[in-house]
């Protein structure tokens, strides 16, 4: 007992020490910036609360709520699109289940700005979207679908759904099919077989999927900049604006620190078994 | 089979890393030239290479801030020439972090346009020369808009809903508004800046897009008819589509200067003299300007700038120091204001 | 096993595939385009592919994003995997504490932690380059890997690994033939999403390299200021048919190659 936990020290170690050198350390470093004072275009010494003041000041607070809100959406239609994906390719034979995984892996060989200009050409009015639509006679004239909120949760889920799909794929595959047999033959129907042993068994693949999905949509900012005509103001942006425009670093690092609790906050909250599983 | 494709990996890896430091090992000159990607045709750096011997290292950064902050941690060292624009340049100077031009050097400094010199950043042209500068105008599709617009306040005409896009760039757009309140684009009166930001709000509804990349792109597509936007987008444009029209807003011009400067520890400044010489030479100039799309600084070069382009890369000869002005640093508390101002505006747009 | 093709099996994944390829067609079309610009079709044209060829900078630039993409997501599997492994039992103080921090990454937005990469390394006095771009990526590419190797250690059963310690099998044994293959696709799946995001990284990137490292996407964005070329549409149909052409050369081999177990 003694040597496995010794050798169970020793496996962890690595990632402790990087994780305290190379996480912690600039952590550190940004909670101490989000508490200094500025000086010209740089910080100076000295402690101060004025970065947080300027966050709660009205205009800035509206920001936080147009972020969760698109995260919660992006979410949302990530877990509705991205679950039955990852299960049903789990399903499949094998020969069709590596098929598919290895088509979600190609496309990332292109560039993700590429990518979106591709969304952009298919949105365009009159692009490929408005063709096909008007074509089979659904619209009657073009869309205008490009830089609005829509355009931008297409976006998001084109981004994120990947994540989701791989995380429920390599733990239903695991699946022990029998189970879910075994219900149905003890009658269950197909929904409540699939409620109480499909789902709680997938369930830890799910929870990864959303902690991927949701942590990354609070801070992506860069596809409501491109397919929302970057009308659709969120905390990222306004950061990046802080930085890399008014030249405030403090208080880009104060945003950023509030972002990291709101985002730390709400997957705590997400992440708490649910009284059925205790 | 999973095993192997492992030791594949980290084999490759390994390799790979090796690769790397051995490959840092050069000898020969190098000048390592930092400055955004595509600011100068492949002709160019090789024709300076094959005329010096000196290798070109074409390194990139996104942000003039970013360029700032890794120039900042080499303590002016590591990079030989850096071109970015002018607010950025007159921070660096004020950190120590640029070194003065030798002129001797530079016998071709006397070609620039002295539009172009004495400006706020480098008053004396000590540390600085010019490469490029970009002019605010506004660019509309007059098949598609029948006003007849001559500054910034058409822009808020009514028939113009939805079909206006803009760069996402706080003091140009923000100074807009400040141009049609007669104000200059360099106020620091933060209730002046609250103001146009109110007068912003407003042209919300005639907003389809904010955004800096490639937006003569939807302009050509016909996703706006209007826009404001950077002088090279300006230049792909009407080159593209000649029936556009570029107005130069009556309100007064706003303009921007890039701008080449050798930081304070280059590690062969020589280097760096010897290719802001090379890019003064007027015919290799004239290439330069016609490839970025920016305005001509090089007054020597304006006329070997071919006649497609030279109407829209050299400036009417109207333009004096007098009628324009640009864009520079203001304190901290007008700066918090316009992002306020442009936040709150983006808001609106939704 | 019982895996079975059906109707719906089959049809969703397909027609989400086949979304997911619609902008890349777009791209790999728009790679011949005449025209410089996406809002018109200037005619089929090999220009942009001439271009790309004669630009070195390019080769070296991507050369530079692969070796960054498989070393960090290489590094980071190796670190989170041994951790997620090794946490239930480890005698660590704050063992909990750092396994959360390590997931930090994710939150910070990009661009802060590429400003505090920044000032904290040269606080620490390194020189930049491939060393401090591979520790930046390895650190946000820990999380994507720890993440799934944890889920997939969940539902694992642990049986097998303690039925071949009980047969005798050396704790290592016991690893590399059992625990091992049973995680390899939790890893390998965290290794894709890894190098994924570390292959397309710009913003972290920009600010950790130093002068003789420029990436892919680095190009592709620093463009911006001149407009972006399809010459990186070439590079990327490149590419895309390099990695086509690897994966059916490969199941071709395993089709041909009965499987052994």
């Amino acid at each position: 007992m003694i040597k496995k936990a010794k050798g169970a020290t020793l496996a962890v170690l690595p990632l402790y020490l990087f994780t305290l050198v190379f996480v912690i350390g600039p952590l550190i470093l940004m909670l101490v910036l989000s508490f200094s004072p500025r000086d010209g275009w740089g910080y100076g010494s000295g402690f101060t609360l004025d970065n947080y003041a300027v966050v709660f000041s009205g205009t800035y607070l509206n920001t936080f709520v147009t972020s969760l809100k698109l995260a919660v959406i992006s979410t949302a239609a990530v877990i509705f699109i991205g679950y039955p994906f990852g299960l049903c390719t789990a399903l499949l034979p094998a020969r069709f289940a590596r098929f598919f995984v290895s088509t979600q892996m190609i496309p990332y060989w292109v560039n993700s700005l590429l990518r979106l200009y591709g969304w952009i050409i298919i949105f365009r009015a009159g692009g490929l979207l408005d063709a096909v639509l008007m074509g089979l006679g659904i619209t009657e004239e073009p869309l205008k679908l490009l830089y609005t909120y829509p355009a931008v949760v297409v976006g998001m889920i084109y981004v994120l759904l990947p994540f989701m799909f791989t995380s429920v794929y390599q733990v239903a595959e695991k699946l022990d099919l029998s189970l879910v047999e075994a219900a149905r033959d003890l009658g269950a129907g197909r929904a409540y077989a699939f409620l109480t042993v499909t789902l709680p068994l997938t369930l830890p693949g799910l929870k990864t999927g959303v902690i991927l999905t949701f942590i990354p949509s609070m801070g992506l900012f860069f596809i409501a900049q491109i397919l929302g005509g970057n009308k659709v103001v969120l905390v990222g942006s306004l950061i990046e604006e802080l930085l890399m425009k008014a030249h405030n670093q403090p208080g880009a690092a104060a945003l950023s620190v509030i972002l990291m609790l709101l985002t730390g906050a709400v997957c705590l909250l997400m992440m708490r078994k649910p009284r059925w599983q205790k | 089979m999973k095993k192997i494709i492992s030791i594949l990996m980290v084999s490759l890896m390994l390799v790979s890393v090796l690769l790397l430091t051995s490959c840092s090992s050069d000898s020969g000159r190098t000048l390592n030239l930092f400055t955004w990607a595509g600011m100068f045709p492949d002709e160019v750096i090789d024709g300076f290479e094959a005329a010096t011997g000196i290798e070109v290292n074409y390194v990139n950064f996104d942000y003039d801030e970013t360029m700032l902050a890794k120039l900042q941690a080499a303590e002016g060292g590591d990079y030989d020439l850096v071109i970015a624009d002018d607010y950025i340049i007159e921070v660096a100077i004020a950190e120590g972090l640029v070194q003065k031009l030798d002129k001797s050097k530079l016998p071709s400094a006397d070609n620039v346009n002295p539009l172009y010199q004495g400006q706020f950043y480098d008053p004396t042209d000590e540390y600085t020369v010019p490469y490029g500068a970009g002019v605010q105008t506004i660019v509309y599709n007059p098949e598609k808009i029948a006003l007849d617009i001559k500054g910034y306040a058409d822009l808020w005409d009514a028939s113009l809903g939805d079909k206006l896009g803009i760069i996402s760039n706080y003091r140009v757009i923000n100074g807009m508004a400040l141009k049609t309140m007669g104000e200059s684009y360099n106020i620091t009166d933060t209730a002046k800046i609250a103001e146009a930001g109110e007068k912003l709000k407003t042209l919300a509804p005639n907003i389809r897009l904010i955004k800096d990349d490639n937006l003569q792109d939807d302009l050509l597509a016909g996703e706006i008819d209007a826009a404001i936007m950077y002088t090279s987008q300006v230049t792909v444009a009407k080159m593209t589509n000649p029936a556009l029209e570029v107005v130069f807003p009556e309100e007064g011009i706003g303009f921007g200067i890039m701008a080449m400067f050798v930081p304070s520890k280059a590690p062969d400044s020589d280097a760096a003299h010897a290719f802001i010489e090379y890019i003064l030479t007027p015919e290799i100039s004239a290439k330069c300007y016609e490839y970025i799309g920016y305005y001509c600084t090089n007054a020597a070069a304006d006329s070997l700038i071919s006649e497609d382009y030279r109407a829209f890369l050299t400036l009417p000869e109207a333009f004096t120091a007098e009628n324009m002005e640009m864009i520079g640093n203001i304190t901290a508390e007008a700066d918090e204001a316009h992002l306020a101002a442009f936040t709150a505006f983006r808001e609106a747009c939704e | 096993m019982m895996n079975k093709i059906t109707f719906t099996r089959i049809a969703y994944p397909i027609l989400i595939t086949v979304l997911t390829y619609l902008p890349i067609v777009v791209v790999v079309i728009y790679s011949f385009n005449e025209s410089r610009l996406s809002s018109s079709w200037g005619g089929f044209s090999l220009k942009w592919y001439r271009e790309l060829f004669r630009d070195e900078d390019m080769f070296e630039a991507l050369f530079n994003s692969v070796v960054l993409a498989l070393s960090s997501s290489m590094l980071a599997a190796i670190l989170a995997t041994a951790a997620a492994l090794g946490i239930k039992n480890a005698n660590l103080p704050g063992k909990r504490l750092i396994e959360r921090a390590s997931l930090l990454p994710l939150i910070i937005p990009e661009i802060v932690l590429g400003m505090v990469f920044l000032a904290f390394y040269s606080l620490l006095g390194m020189k930049f380059g491939m060393m401090t771009l591979i520790l930046s990526h390895t650190a946000f590419c820990v999380p994507y890997i720890y993440t799934q190797v944890s889920a997939r250690l969940e539902v694992l059963d642990s049986a097998p690994i303690e039925a071949a310690r009980d047969l005798g099998a050396s704790g290592f044994m016991a690893f590399v033939t059992v625990t091992l293959p049973l995680l390899a696709p939790a890893i390998l799946s965290g290794i894709f999403l890894s190098f994924a995001m570390s292959f397309d990284d710009v913003i972290i990137s920009v600010f950790c390299t130093g002068v003789s490292v420029n990436t892919l996407p680095i190009r592709v964005y620093t463009q911006l200021k001149t407009g972006v070329t399809p010459e990186i549409n070439a590079m990327c149909t490149l590419m895309l048919a390099v990695t086509v052409v690897c994966y059916a050369a490969a199941a071709w081999l395993r089709t041909r190659k009965p499987a052994k177990h």
